[in-house]
């Protein structure tokens, strides 16, 4: 099994609200190995894109705070770090996309002095140095006469080639970790497709460990090789992509797989909605915070937190239940 | 299969398509629009809309998909006048609707609503969820006030949410029962035709699930016709009885919505299918994909043969020379090369 490059242990981060006190991280711990890449999978609210802003410090203190937990990038702790240490490795050793590639673009500049200032800073590169290595970026992302290209505002670009160009910034120093957070969500199903297996493909050749946030179980199918799913700031399951999706053992995961329409399904029949709404995270409920919306429950999921055990691959899930020995109740 | 599902479906084959509520003839939008400099000014038009003709049947729901700038939406609400045509038909029961003047599309109102995508900013943040839903009552002059609150208990009921809400007001509800409010607020004024403009792409997919049956139930009680327009393919394939396909404003795919997805003849139509993520690793390996290179092209140009030629795997000199038109009988596509 390859090395794990990221580990993060046991993580708590909480943001003081007027209402009390959200805890948006409540306790998660996972390994990133070298050159898979890693779905985290939840709705909104669930803590997945907090948890990775956690990691490299991107997470303002206060309203929010890490209270404990480590996050061990190779042999260094990054929860620990100083600030001038952690801006060395953001943006050199992890970078990061996010969704919405427009207002991650600085509009004002140029899209080559955005892509520059990059490699200048952590490779120390020359202004033409960076230039022609800026340009052998966008050439890579697939931008037609990147040469020309290179000179253009963020306005001047589509969506799509504005995510490449995003990509482009994100490998320009070429990463150990890429944090991809819904990377193609604003974008149409072609053009997803293409950014998809353009990360893929630079995947291979440069051997680059990828963390895919999203919510998008189709995206999770074509693009990770592992997932965790997420549920209230708590891991509940976790496995390969191919084993969840086959033998989903948390409710939260089945109920996740079976509200979504397949292509398979029939006109008709009824999806299978998991009822209610995410809970408040200020009051978490005691016990299992999924209780109020779960079909399998038991009188004893109120009472204690279900801890992971293990699946029967070499995942984890967070359920007292056996899904496949309870029936499902109706809730009202 | 449950009972309501199996009456759904004998509903579905009964029902009568000769005589269409809604009818669309050869509807176009162009937006006007000038570029150039100050001084040598240029006169162009964004072709939003171009040449779209379908029908809709009572009780029945058409699916719309196609990706962003591909007109669906623009479509949609030049049916209901909210953007005025450039040319084209639109009947509602036979009579013509398209042009008319606000107080003479005000009848029409109360038949044809919309339910918009984004929940929080379609719902006046002021008012309480009972004014919203009674405010169409009060412009239709339906029932008395006592009827009214009594009205949209029972609509708030319907739709799932909880009556003792009525004097909340939106920022207290999430964006699934946001949406919910937004479907009360439509059926207050018992339309027969509803637009549905991406209605669940804004939400949770568990969510998402939930406003999807909330949709086809209703269509079952009150037997409603949706025109409903999105781009994620496999929720139009769940709840839409046929499906049309756009792409730079003009219709290239019309079929029965099961036979559309089995067998697409169009080859836009393919790639899209193609390239929508199914959520199963196995399948996903296992896929053929057909690549389109390139993005869809900016809707300011005119094209003399098919307009999506340039991208097209299959695509022959003629078809840069003549417009496809829609053909066949039961399943329609704008292509000559449409097996």
């Amino acid at each position: 099994m390859p090395e794990p490059i990221l580990q993060v242990e046991n993580l708590y981060v909480e943001f003081k609200i007027d209402e009390g006190i959200v805890r948006a991280v409540n306790g998660i711990s996972f390994d990133l190995r070298a050159g898979e890449t890693l779905g985290i999978v939840g709705e909104s609210g669930s803590g997945k894109t907090v948890l990775n802003l956690a990691m490299l410090g991107l997470i303002p203190q206060p309203p929010g705070k890490i209270t404990s937990g480590s996050a061990r990038y190779r042999d260094e702790e990054l929860l620990k770090m100083n600030d001038k240490r952690l801006s060395q490795i953001r943006g050199h050793r992890i970078a990061m996309i996010f969704q919405d590639p427009m207002t991650a673009l600085n509009p004002f500049l140029a899209v080559e002095e955005q892509l520059t200032e990059v490699t200048r800073l952590h490779l120390g590169h020359t202004h033409d140095e960076a230039i022609k290595h800026a340009i052998t970026m966008l050439d890579k992302v697939g931008i037609p006469s990147a040469e020309k290209r290179i000179f253009d505002y963020p306005h001047q670009f589509s969506g799509g080639m504005r995510q490449r160009v995003m990509i482009a910034m994100a490998l320009s120093c070429n990463p150990d970790i890429l944090i991809a957070d819904e990377p193609t969500t604003s974008l149409d199903v072609t053009i997803q497709s293409q950014i998809l297996d353009l990360m893929k493909e630079l995947q291979k050749t440069e051997g680059t460990s990828i963390i895919l946030i999203t919510h998008d179980l189709g995206v999770v199918a074509k693009a990770c090789h592992r997932v965790l799913v997420m549920y209230a700031g708590k891991i509940v399951e976790r496995a390969d992509a191919d084993s969840l999706f086959a033998n989903p053992r948390h409710p939260y995961t089945r109920g996740l797989l079976e509200s979504v329409p397949r292509w398979d399904s029939e006109r008709g029949d009824s999806l299978q909605a998991i009822p209610g709404q995410p809970p408040h995270l200020v009051d978490l409920p005691t016990g299992c915070s999924f209780y109020e919306r779960c079909t399998y429950r038991q009188d004893s999921c109120r009472e204690s937190v279900p801890n992971l055990v293990d699946r029967p691959d070499d995942g984890q899930f967070a359920c007292f239940v056996n899904i496949d020995q309870v029936k499902p109740k109706e809730l009202v | 299969m449950s009972e309501a599902v199996l009456t759904a479906r004998l509903a579905d084959t009964a029902r009568d398509r000769s005589k269409p509520l809604l009818e669309v003839r050869d509807l176009t939008v162009h937006f006007p629009f000038r570029h150039g400099s100050l001084f040598n000014p240029q006169h162009g038009f964004i072709r939003a809309v171009d040449g779209v003709s379908f029908d809709v049947a009572e009780g029945e729901t058409l699916g719309i998909v196609g990706e962003s700038g591909c007109g669906k939406s623009t479509t949609a609400r030049a049916i209901v006048n909210l953007v005025r045509r450039t040319s084209g038909e639109v009947r509602y029961n036979g009579q013509r609707i398209d042009g008319l003047s606000e107080s003479a599309m005000r009848p029409f109102r109360a038949d044809l609503q919309m339910i918009f995508q984004d929940p929080f900013a379609s719902l006046n943040p002021r008012m309480t969820v009972g004014s919203i839903i009674a405010e169409p009552m009060k412009i239709f002059k339906l029932h008395d006030a006592k009827n009214r609150t009594l009205e949209v208990m029972r609509l708030m009921d319907l739709v799932g949410l909880n009556p003792r809400f009525l004097n909340r007001y939106p920022h207290e509800f999430s964006g699934g029962q946001r949406q919910r409010i937004g479907i009360a607020r439509a059926l207050a004024v018992q339309p027969k035709l509803i637009i549905c403009d991406e209605p669940v792409s804004a939400l949770d997919v568990s969510i998402q699930a939930q406003v999807i049956n909330l949709l086809m139930e209703l269509q079952q009680k009150l037997g409603l016709a949706y025109v409903f327009i999105a781009h994620d393919l496999a929720v139009v394939r769940h709840i839409a009885h046929r499906v049309g396909v756009m792409y730079l404003g003009r219709l290239v795919e019309l079929a029965d919505g099961r036979e559309l997805y089995a067998n697409p003849r169009h080859p836009y139509t393919q790639a899209l299918l193609s390239a929508a993520p199914i959520p199963d690793p196995k399948a996903e390996r296992d896929r053929k994909r057909i690549e389109l290179t390139g993005e869809v092209p900016s809707p300011d140009r005119e094209y003399a043969g098919c307009s999506f030629a340039d991208r097209c795997p299959i695509a022959e000199t003629a078809c840069r020379e003549t417009v496809p038109q829609l053909e066949g009988d039961a399943h329609r596509a704008a292509c000559f090369k449409a097996e």
